[in-house]
């Protein structure tokens, strides 16, 4: 019975590590088929969000399958998790807030792009085609 | 279990060579900005696979406090952006 469990959750840890490292290198490769720098910081998000939580999450079951269950590591990992979900929304928010107004090239079917409108000039359409 | 890790390590570590190739030949410096930060996230993957292939704790915190001031450097790269512009 206990082999079973150590096996099932070897195969647990696997998962989490390889799938963490999964959408880490897609989001670097995705960085080569978007066109504009909004678009990157959309496809960079798994990454931050899904992946790297993966990884901490299977690297606190390996520590626990090998010296044993500490809470304060526990602690840790699920304060890394909240922490990394966080900062990667507010710093991709300041960082496409930076980029628009920086001037770089966006993609023309993006809408809304309130930061290039006046205030009164009304609600923007989406495009059409793109829903 | 060892196979793993290093498989890990070695999809992390081919992730920050993509993006570093993708920084040198990016066409703007917002999109240089983004793969810099993706190299960063990269790179706190790999001191938590480091940690556990030398069986250290201390990984752990690594990897805290790197998710808790990743934000800095962010934000820095957005100032620079800007040229100190909100």
């Amino acid at each position: 019975m206990t082999a079973v469990l150590d096996l099932a959750l070897n195969v647990l840890i696997a998962v989490l590590l390889l799938g963490g490292a999964f959408w880490i290198l897609t989001a670097a490769l995705s960085m080569f088929h978007v066109r504009d720098a909004v678009s990157r910081i959309n496809v960079f998000s798994p990454a931050t969000g899904l992946g790297l939580p993966m990884i901490v999450v299977g690297a606190f079951l390996q520590h626990t399958r090998v010296t044993g269950f500490e809470p304060g590591v526990l602690v840790k990992t699920l304060l890394t998790v909240v922490a990394l979900i966080i900062v990667s929304s507010v710093a991709s928010n300041v960082l496409s807030r930076a980029a628009y107004l920086s001037g770089s090239e966006i993609d023309p079917r993006t809408a809304p792009q309130d930061l290039s409108r006046a205030p009164g000039e009304g609600e923007q359409e989406p495009h059409r085609g793109d829903r | 279990m060892t196979v793993v890790l290093w498989l890990t390590l070695a999809m992390l570590a081919a992730a920050v060579l993509v993006g570093l190739v993708r920084i040198a030949t990016a066409p703007d410096p917002a999109s240089r900005a983004v793969v810099g930060d993706l190299a960063y996230f990269s790179a706190i993957g790999v001191i938590v696979l480091l940690g556990l292939v030398n069986d250290s704790a201390a990984a752990v915190d690594a990897a805290l406090l790197a998710a808790f001031l990743g934000i800095l450097a962010t934000v820095a790269l957005a100032r620079i952006l800007t040229r100190g512009r909100r």
